[in-house]
């Protein structure tokens, strides 16, 4: 048995979930079950969102340790569920090591929804939420066209590297100012509830979520590092919006 | 109100494809959302609490993603995530700017206040949900 073969496909599988979005302590739990499917002596798993550690000693082998640091993270979840079942299949010895490698490699590989599926979603988003907050239709069509153009600037801010914060600010800021553009040129039409929901595609909702899930599990570092993301990316989104009011109100 | 459910479902459901949730599930979070938000508009009705309502919707999303994921063999996460966002306080925190930025800083304390609530009553509903998560999967260990 090659013990190095079985850690690197434990850390590959969990970097690619850890990159993906999924919770920290479910990258940890991963990762660990993947270890424990020989019985080393000892194994231990720490995991943070920007980075994994990871070591196995037993009398027979050198003791292994195997540092990943993690830079850009996405949000996949397809992939998250894809190798979390391919490490549940080889934990229950479905499939063997050589197997699941070429499998997570073809995960890897799996492309995300395209850039104009991707842009009018953005849009039907907006939208949607639109009529949830209490929106007409008039504010529907609004948010609709508001959505579509922060879809296109986000693509352009992703390709650019921007920081999330300065993207999300810019974003707010111009869900703002088109809100109060439109709403001032088009009559019976409320810009509260079509900024309210233009600004949902923006809101951090994996961090929010993981934020509490990870601390719920003991994960405490992570908990509190989520929560402060997900914390200021709501205020760059709030000061985007509020330069949008204070350069428009006083006309 | 009818409008505002089916509306809460296509929300969801297009939140879910931003976040890249594989085609076969969009529905089923779609359907998170719409339930969340019916339960919501429910509660709401009945006792007219804001944090109330959202403690009891964020219960129920907790509890149908947690169901979902057993029978989808799915990561709860999936459901969760895009189900849970329609109660996000975006409306409150957008008030709260807007209080502020108008130099109202007792409204700015009322509706600042009521955020702070009502993420805090989001929380606790998933951490309770999450802490039986926990109990089971320890005990299988």
């Amino acid at each position: 048995m090659d013990h190095k073969l079985l850690l690197n496909f434990a850390m590959q599988a969990g970097e690619i979930m850890l990159r993906s979005g999924a919770e920290t302590y479910r990258v940890e739990d991963t990762i660990m079950r993947i270890l424990s499917v020989y019985d080393f002596e000892s194994i231990e798993v720490f995991v943070t969102p920007t980075g994994i550690i990871a070591t196995i000693d037993d009398k027979n082998i050198e003791m292994t340790t195997k540092l990943k640091r993690i830079n850009s993270r996405t949000i996949r979840l397809d992939k998250v569920a894809l190798v979390n079942d391919l490490s549940r299949k080889y934990v229950l010895g479905k499939i063997s090591l050589q197997d699941a490698i070429e499998e997570l490699k073809k995960i890897d590989k799996i492309s995300p929804y395209q850039p104009l599926i991707l842009i009018s979603v953005t849009g039907l988003t907006s939208a949607f939420f639109t009529i949830v907050f209490g929106g007409n239709y008039k504010d529907f069509l609004i948010s609709l066209s508001i959505g579509i153009i922060l879809g296109i600037i986000q693509r352009l801010f992703i390709n650019l590297q921007l920081s999330r914060f300065l993207a999300d600010m810019l974003g707010g800021f111009l869900v703002g100012f088109l809100a109060l553009l439109l709403t001032s040129i088009i009559p019976s039409t409320n810009f509260d509830n079509i900024i309210i929901g233009s600004i949902m595609p923006m809101v951090p909702g994996v961090a929010i979520t993981n934020a509490i899930r990870d601390t719920i599990e003991g994960n405490l570092l992570s908990g509190i590092s989520r929560g402060v993301e997900a914390f200021f990316v709501a205020i760059s989104i709030a000061t985007g919006v509020a330069i949008a009011l204070k350069v428009w109100l006083p006309f | 109100m009818i409008l505002q459910i089916i509306s809460a479902f296509f929300a969801t459901f297009f939140f879910a494809i931003l976040f890249n949730v594989s085609k076969k599930e969009l529905g089923y979070c779609g359907l998170v959302g719409s339930l969340g938000w019916l339960i919501y508009l429910f509660i709401f009705k009945w006792t007219d609490s804001v944090i109330f309502s959202n403690f009891i919707s964020a219960l129920s999303i907790s509890i149908i993603s947690r169901i979902l994921a057993k029978l989808r063999k799915m990561p709860i996460t999936i459901f969760l995530i895009p189900g849970i966002i329609p109660l996000v306080p975006g409306a409150g925190m957008y008030k709260t700017m807007y209080a502020v930025l108008n130099q109202n800083f007792k409204e700015a304390a009322f509706y600042g206040a009521q955020t702070f609530e009502i993420a805090g009553a989001i929380a606790i509903a998933i951490i309770f949900i999450s802490s039986f998560d926990t109990l089971s999967h320890k005990k299988t260990k």
